[in-house]
């Protein structure tokens, strides 16, 4: 299994900086999401670490080996393309067999193994058609049969689920992640699709305009943002602004409006004017041990089947956006008091620049 | 920009691979030896001429005498003979093709923008009358054009036919006048399918914007359409006024020949008789060169494989053509039509020509299938068929090498200097042809004497090289647009599975561009068997057409029938080059209507010229 180490990357396109300079480490066998907004860079570092693209600076190893002035088909890096780029002109079975004739594998072998791979991606029976024949779901499948059937050490996979509905989606995801591990094989899995990259990583690297925001678990990232961006990336938040009242350890007092929010501090001191960000599901009906207390005007209540997707004007300090159990539907028009887990609300130093920009983008 | 030595290093280890190697040695090596070389041995011989000679009349003519036009009487009709003042070799050349070049301009944009932006009965009919002159018989065309409307001891067919309505006038072209006017009736279709294409790569969104801030008619025209069909209008006046300056076939034909590119094509006429100047050729090359370059820096870019490349794909939503009203139809059923139908008129002719026993008055006589019996009874005239298919068929593995190569590696590969090498591969459709000829000769007969390259031995290597030189940019513009119109993903996707470019290429690239290999070929195929400038000089140099084992091809077959008199196995020769430009036509008409119809998108094949 290959352990992959990006250092100091940065990559520029005439006037756009595509990479500003990006590092991260994958552990063997690892399955590393990369997530980030589109044109952020995602698909630029991929093609770095494939050997497509040529880095104005920095390296990047495989094993310890330096494999930056490496050509792509000398580094065993093997790319599922966004648009799977499956050979028009050829058949599902050659275009699978591809890779196995250029390892020169005798043509009986090639048999097993085309076949033993289209039966664990479920798309028996396909063999003798072209890929225009096919849905959107088996050419998915094709082009990861493709690369998976060569074995290879390093897996790239650009956004491979995003010309896909959500129900295949949701499918494919949970069998790549299968695969990946029973193949043992390191994966480097790029979406702009949150829940997809926290779902199948082991970890995940949040990335924007050319960096990297944050590296780590899932959950690390979810729970502990450690950026404005990240916080207000993952999930659905909102973002109010106040002034830092006390700051007690982990925790901050921002007064926001007439309101006293608590909520986790990320890096804010007391008089500081902070970027309250709230998660939506941080928000019940019901007070509870340490909870802040905010009221509010249901404007909007909209049933989205598992919860109520409610906003709440916050006396003249903006919108909030939460998730409520649809047993407690709330009414447009109404008055009502929320409950916020301080665990879930972050006090980032505001910064009206990048939150303006992270509005547009959302 | 920040790259480092190391980073430079790798990136060209990364990208030249032995194979990309050898695709970029293949297009560096023939242009350098077979294009360059010859063109810049032109300028060794200039030394020799005595450059202070260029400013004396013979040259340049600033006080010419005689009068530009006269009025003749012929049969009880008076013709007003349009005729022109001498002004030397090289102010003729360029005044003649500064007019056929304005002519053809103002023309061609007419028919293409009725015909573009407009929908009226008869609209394909024009259409495809102003697409005819495209279908080339070298010679044929011209010497119809000049029994159409030239002047001689019979009337012309124009004038005749307006004595047969009743009007005792006519006109006639004669001499620079004539040529001015064959050469824009031959030419101004280039202009007109440049404009065609680039009106189709019109993004129709653009206009309606206009449309919607109150644009209107002429003002929409000039300030929205026609700035942004400009490009398409520069490269085919730019083409037009190449060609008319290396055009021999209207000098010959009326016989005017105090032209640079005539000069040139009279020195192969003599130099196997040893009393070629040499030096002179060489200067008037040169001087050719020059009156090319200066327009061609300006309007390179419309004429490189990038923007080609755009025209060929078309706009993503094309614009809808507006229905004509009543004023607009009339002007365009008095004024343009009348045009489209003169301009049309030599290529029916030609046909005509074809079945006729003869056309020395001003209509045709009989009808026979004799001239066709002919190509085959001459010797002289089926050798020149048979010379034109080897020729042709040796040239074509060259064209498909140098072409894919050049295409494949303008269109993927990343290093300065491709937009040289774009530009070294559509220079020589650029460059006047006798230029190239002269430039082939001194070349290969200095540097190969007495070898089977020297053309004074052999023409027909040297008709070969330079047919895949001259016209191998028909591929490379075909192949191109292939290449970049496949996304590289899927080359990629070969490469990161550990394929070597060689196998990429091999079992890739290939497969999913042959079409546009086999639709560029085809157009290069029926472009070299029409080839004139290089055909009628390097092959000249073979023997004549009344020796059955001359070398020279097709068109050079052509051009003597066109110049012989009297009566050739009971037929007017001149009939027998009609049947035989009649077989170009229909293979040009095939290979077009092909190509458009099956291997390429239609507008691929429109400017391709
Ligand atoms: N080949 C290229 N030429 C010019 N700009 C590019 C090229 N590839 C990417 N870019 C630019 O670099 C930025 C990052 O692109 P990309 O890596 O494709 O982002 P993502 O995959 O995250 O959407 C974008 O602004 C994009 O427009
Ligand atoms: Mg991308």
């Amino acid at each position: 299994m290959v352990e992959i180490r990006v250092e100091g990357v940065k990559k520029r396109f005439g006037k756009t900086v595509a990479l500003a300079g990006v590092s991260l480490h994958v552990k063997p066998g690892e399955l590393f999401a990369i997530l980030g907004p589109s044109g952020c860079g995602k698909t630029t570092l991929l093609r770095i670490i494939a050997g497509f693209e040529y880095p104005d600076e920095g390296r990047v190893y495989f094993d310890g080996r330096d494999v930056t002035d490496m050509r792509p088909d000398e580094r065993g890096a093997v790319m599922v393309f966004q648009n799977w780029a499956l050979w028009p002109h050829m058949t599902v079975y050659d275009n699978i067999a591809y890779g196995l004739r250029i390892r020169k594998v005798p043509e009986d072998e090639i048999r097993k193994r085309v076949k033993r791979v289209l039966q664990l991606l479920g798309i028996e029976g396909l063999e003798h058609r072209y890929p225009h024949q096919l849905s959107g779901g088996q050419q998915q499948r094709v082009a990861l049969a493709r690369a998976l059937v060569v074995e290879p050490k390093v897996l790239l996979l650009d956004e491979p689920l995003s010309n896909l509905d959500a129900k295949l989606r949701l499918r494919l995801r949970g069998e790549i992640r299968k695969l990946q591990r029973r193949l043992g094989i390191t994966a480097i899995y790029v979406t702009h699709d949150q829940e997809e990259a926290l779902a199948v990583a082991d970890r995940v690297a949040v990335m924007h305009a050319g960096r990297i925001e944050q590296i780590g678990t899932p959950e690390e990232v979810y729970k502990y943002p450690r950026t404005l961006f990240t916080a207000v990336f993952l999930g659905k938040t909102s973002v109010l602004r106040g002034k830092v009242l006390r700051s007690d350890g982990d925790y901050v007092l921002v007064s926001v409006g007439s309101h006293r929010i608590k909520a986790m501090n990320c890096g804010v001191k007391e008089g500081d004017v902070a970027a309250v960000i709230i998660k939506a599901e941080a928000a019940s009906l019901e007070p509870h041990d340490g909870a802040t207390p905010i009221e509010g005007d249901v404007t909007v209540s909209m049933y989205i089947g598992s919860y109520v997707e409610t906003r709440i004007a916050v006396n003249g300090q903006g919108e909030i956006i939460v998730n409520l159990p649809p047993a407690m539907r709330l009414q447009p028009g109404r008055r009502a008091t929320l409950y916020l887990d301080p665990n879930l609300v972050y006090a980032f130093p505001y910064e009206a620049e990048e939150i303006r920009e992270l509005a547009e983008e959302a | 920009m920040r790259a480092t030595l190391r980073g430079v290093l790798a990136r060209l280890r990364i990208q030249l691979e032995p194979s990309i190697l050898v695709l970029l040695a293949i297009p560096l090596f023939y242009y350098t030896l077979f294009f360059l070389a010859p063109l810049g041995s032109i300028l060794i011989y200039g030394f020799g001429f005595d450059w202070n000679l260029i400013l004396t009349p013979h040259y340049f003519n600033l006080a010419p005498i005689g009068a530009p036009y006269f009025v003749s009487t012929i049969h009880g009709v008076h013709i007003l003979v349009l005729r022109g003042v001498d002004l030397g070799v090289v102010l003729n050349s360029l005044v003649i093709a500064a007019a056929v070049t304005l002519a053809s301009t103002v023309l061609g944009v007419a028919v293409a923008l009725l015909t573009g932006l407009y929908d009226f009965p008869g609209r394909r009919i024009f259409a495809v009358l102003a697409f005819l002159p495209l279908l080339i018989a070298p010679f044929v065309n011209m010497y119809v054009i000049r029994r159409l409307y030239g002047y001689g001891f019979e009337l012309n067919t124009f004038s005749w036919l307006l004595s047969r309505l009743g009007i005792p006038f006519g006109i006639a072209f004669d001499k620079q006048a004539g040529v001015i006017f064959a050469q824009t009736l031959a030419f101004y279709p280039i202009v007109y399918v440049n404009v065609v294409a680039a009106l189709g790569a019109l993004d129709a969104t653009l206009v309606e914007q206009a449309l919607n801030l109150g644009s209107r008619g002429f003002k929409l025209l000039r300030t929205i359409i026609l700035p942004l069909i400009m490009p398409g209008i520069l490269a085919g006046a730019m083409l037009v006024y190449i060609l008319s300056l290396e055009d021999v076939a209207a000098p010959i034909i009326f016989n005017f020949k105090n032209v640079m590119a005539y000069q040139i094509y009279y020195f192969f006429q003599s130099v196997a008789a040893g009393v070629g100047k040499p030096y002179e050729a060489a200067a008037l090359s040169i001087i050719l060169l020059l009156a090319v370059v200066a327009p061609l820096v300006v309007v390179r870019k419309y004429l490189s494989l990038r923007y080609y490349a755009r025209l060929a794909r078309g706009a993503p939503r094309p614009l809808q053509r507006i229905r004509l009203g009543r004023r607009g139809l009339l002007a365009a059923y008095l004024l343009v039509l009348p045009i489209a139908v003169a301009a049309a008129a030599p290529q029916i002719g030609v046909v005509v020509l074809a079945f006729a026993h003869r056309w020395t008055g001003p209509l045709p006589n009989g009808v026979t299938l004799n001239n066709y019996v002919q190509l085959f009874a001459m010797p002289g005239a089926f050798r020149g068929i048979i010379n034109s298919v080897e020729y042709t068929l040796a040239s074509l593995p060259l064209i498909l090498i140098i072409g894919f190569a050049t295409a494949y590696v303008i269109a993927r590969l990343h290093l300065p200097g491709m937009t040289a090498l774009d530009a070294l591969a559509t220079l020589p459709l650029a460059i006047p042809g006798l230029v190239v000829a002269f430039g082939y000769f001194v070349f290969l007969h200095n540097l190969f004497r007495a070898t089977l390259l020297d053309p004074l031995v052999y023409p027909g290597v040297a008709l070969v090289i330079a047919y895949a030189a001259r016209k191998s940019p028909f591929t490379v513009r075909s192949v191109y647009t292939g290449v970049i119109s496949t996304p590289p993903e899927l080359e990629e996707a070969a490469k990161c599975l550990g394929s070597k470019r060689s196998r990429v290429i091999r079992t890739i690239v290939i497969p999913l561009v042959w079409k546009s290999m086999l639709a560029g070929l085809l157009l290069s195929a029926i472009y070299v068997l029409s080839e004139v400038s290089v055909s009628i000089t390097i092959g000249a140099l073979g023997g004549d057409i009344t020796s059955p084992n001359h070398a020279g091809p097709i068109t050079f077959v052509i051009l003597r029938l066109i110049q012989a008199g009297g009566v050739v196995g009971g037929t007017q020769p001149q009939a027998v080059a009609a049947a035989m430009a009649t077989i170009l036509m229909a293979l040009e008409a095939i290979v077009l209507a092909t190509i458009s119809k099956g291997l390429l998108r239609r507008g691929q094949a429109l400017v391709s010229f």
